[in-house]
């Protein structure tokens, strides 16, 4: 409970509290992504201390990351990173498998979920079938599937129109507002970023730059 | 994760490139195919070749001889105790004889015979099912035109369930052990006719006669005379029937020729084994109670003339009995058994054992050749796999990203592969039979062409099915647990970076 607490980079801590909605700027290679991978516990700092609901990623084994990735996080990728031979729904109920949540729950959330981010009626198409703003909405709802209380978007609109890309964001602005969910977003998008981030870090060479709150 | 969820993402992904799937099954149903081929081919013949052992009943049969001491006590302690009447039961032999060895024993220590008493005590080991002497005897035999020495050899009636008897070539076995009938091989029965002259097939021989003539002491000589053997004056036809000339000498020595009608019963196909009445070509077979009988008054020494005294008559004891044992594994027990009483016992236990060995060293053999052909289908395994991993880098990092364990992968991967390689064993034994069953008809076509028996070459016992099944799993297991592993290890950061 409390802080999200990420202290990273160079020695520069940053800390992120409970219900932030983060806009994490930077130009390619400041190390934004990389930072984000190392909430997400997909990556792992080779030096110091990475504290996500009071654990030290940086000594976690790979198993004790996996299942920080199932409960702790749900991420969004820019190009979906959707499984291509399954439907919306299993795509969705796919973490949930890995969790080991029992199959006819799955079915069930993972449908509720699927409703709740507006693709009720699109439960059995495959993600070649969808439009790139819907395959995004999948792609939500599979990253809230197992109820973290963290999200980590890197680029979610990245590969979508500026309108798709409105509709994304605020999706995501109401996960944050009406759900509680901190939100951690990389962008190199800094008007995106003012706009709907509670609060801008800005990298430049793996180090804070700056940390002003909108 | 549970197994149920793995099965069916894996399931779901072979599905999804069905014909990689069909063709790497396919490359593994041919090695199993190959494998079981072969080793089908092993247990086949070792079934074919040692079934016919088996059946002619030389494995479970364990031939007792006496001790050269037991033998000399035979003949002191024996006593009055000649081979008594026609279808004497073996009951009454054996209390007669039981009273008889005793005393010998306990004149001259534990020296063992071969008589009614050794029999019953024999008869009572465990596992044994039957007891009986070997009788062989060297007579003339005489239908029609054909006459020749030739030997006889005394079957018992419990004999009737060997193999070697229940497929006849023609006729039956005896009706009983009274009636003086007898069998003859069937190259015996060739020969005969042959003989004859006549254009006829062996089978017409049954119900023909077939004199079995022999030198007999006299009635008076040994013990109390047989009535089977039939006096010529209360049998016609039957008798004296030496050279007139001879008439004189064979009366100074006691010796008589008899001649005793047998009716031909059947015709065996098959040669009975060791147990039936020593090691040797039988070729004419009478019940054992006729054998018995006339083996009492037979004289084919000047030995047995001199034995015939009227004081000793003939000692019943045998030189050899045969124990048949239950089942051919009690062999050895109870051969060890007879040892132990003093007796000396032999097999074909030993020489079943070596071509049992010979036959696993076959079974390799042709196990390693039909293994190579699984070994290549073992690399298209891996190969599909490390295929399949390379295509779903970015999928595994997918997963990976959204909370799969190594442990998830490795498990996905593992299953697919196995499922290959099952769905490959099933096929395979598929396959395999059917070639199988294709190359053993058209092999016995051919066989009996040139006049064998048609049989089964290959065989597919149920460990051949599903040891076939969880080798080829094995296999699959572990041609799929490197390229799993691969899998598992892999940097979710560069497997989704990965196109």
């Amino acid at each position: 409970m409390g802080a999200t607490t990420v202290r990273a980079l160079n020695g520069v801590s940053l800390q992120v509290a409970d219900g932030e909605f983060i806009g994490l700027l930077g130009t390619s290679g400041s190390g934004k992504s990389t930072l984000l991978n190392m909430i997400a516990g997909l990556d792992q700092a080779t030096d110091g201390e990475l504290l996500v609901f009071g654990q030290d990623l940086a000594q976690m084994s790979s198993e004790a990351l996996s299942v920080h990735r199932q409960r702790n996080v749900g991420i969004i990728f820019q190009s979906f990173n959707l499984i291509s031979t399954m439907t919306a729904a299993e795509n969705v109920a796919l973490s949930m498998m890995f969790a080991g949540v029992p199959r006819a729950q799955r079915v069930r959330e993972a449908s509720a979920l699927l409703t709740s981010v507006g693709l009720g009626g699109r439960q059995t198409h495959r993600p070649k079938e969808l439009s790139g703003g819907e395959q995004q909405r999948v792609a939500i709802a599979r990253a809230l599937s197992n109820k973290p209380r963290l999200l980590l978007a890197d680029e979610p609109t990245g590969n979508l129109d500026s309108r798709t890309s409105q509709e994304i964001m605020g999706l995501l602005r109401d996960l944050n507002e009406q759900e509680g969910k901190t939100i951690i977003m990389v962008t190199h998008d800094a008007g995106l970023a003012h706009r709907y981030a509670s609060r801008i870090v800005t990298l430049l060479d793996g180090a804070v730059l700056s940390g002003v709150v909108s | 994760m549970t197994f149920g969820d793995t099965l069916r993402l894996a399931l779901n992904n072979l599905r999804e490139s069905k014909l990689r799937t069909a063709l790497t099954s396919l490359g593994v149903s041919i090695g199993i195919a190959s494998l079981i081929g072969m080793v089908s081919l092993g247990v086949g013949l070792q079934e074919q070749l040692l079934g016919r052992f088996m059946e002619s009943g030389v494995f479970d049969a364990i031939t007792v001889s006496a001790s050269p001491g037991g033998a000399a006590a035979s003949l002191l302690g024996g006593r009055g105790r000649a081979v008594g009447g026609r279808g004497v039961g073996r009951g009454a032999r054996v209390g007669r004889g039981g009273r008889g060895g005793r005393g010998a024993e306990s004149g001259a220590g534990p020296r063992p015979v071969l008589d009614d008493e050794a029999m019953a005590k024999l008869r009572a080991l465990p596992n044994v099912k039957d007891v009986f002497p070997s009788v062989r005897l060297s007579v003339q035999l005489r239908v029609g035109a054909f006459d020749s020495a030739g030997g006889a050899v005394g079957i018992p009636m419990s004999a009737k369930d060997e193999g070697a008897f229940r497929t006849m070539t023609a006729g039956a076995f005896f009706a009983n052990e009274a009636e003086e009938t007898c069998l003859l091989s069937l190259d015996m029965a060739k020969r005969i006719v042959t003989e004859q002259g006549a254009d006829a097939e062996p089978a017409s021989l049954v119900g023909q006669i077939l004199t079995i003539s022999y030198s007999a002491s006299l009635p008076g000589n040994g013990a109390a005379p047989s009535p089977a053997t039939k006096a010529p004056a209360a049998m016609p036809g039957l008798g004296f029937a030496g050279m007139p000339s001879l008439a004189g000498v064979t009366s100074m020595l006691q010796v008589q020729r008899v001649e005793r009608p047998f009716r031909i019963a059947g015709i065996v196909e098959r040669e009975p084994g060791a147990n039936l009445g020593g090691f040797g070509f039988a070729s004419v077979m009478i019940p054992l109670a006729r054998a018995i009988d006339i083996d009492a008054h037979v004289v084919q020494s000047l030995q047995d003339l001199l034995a015939s005294t009227p004081a000793a008559g003939k000692a019943k004891s045998y030189t050899s009995v045969t124990v048949k044992v239950a089942k051919a594994q009690y062999v050895q027990d109870v051969e060890a058994q007879i040892k132990e009483m003093g007796y000396g016992a032999f097999s074909l236990n030993d020489a079943l054992e070596g071509a049992k060995r010979a036959f696993i060293l076959i079974d390799i053999l042709l196990s390693l050749i039909g293994s190579i052909a699984l070994a290549v289908s073992s690399l298209g395994i891996v190969n599909t796999m490390v295929m399949s991993i390379l295509e779903r880098t970015r999928e595994i990092g997918v997963m990976k990203a959204i909370g799969a364990s190594d442990a998830d992968i490795r498990r996905i991967f593992l299953v697919e592969a196995s499922a290959i390689g099952v769905l490959g064993g099933v096929a395979g034994l598929a396959l395999g039979w059917m070639v199988a069953r294709a190359i053993n008809i058209g092999a016995n076509i051919y066989i009996e062409r040139q006049g064998g028996d048609a049989g089964n070459l290959f065989s597919f016992p149920l460990w051949l099915t599903f040891g076939a099944l969880g080798f080829s799993w094995l296999v699959s297991l572990v041609a799929g647990s490197v390229p799993a592993r691969r899998a598992a290890r892999l940097n979710p950061i560069q497997a989704l970076r990965h196109d």
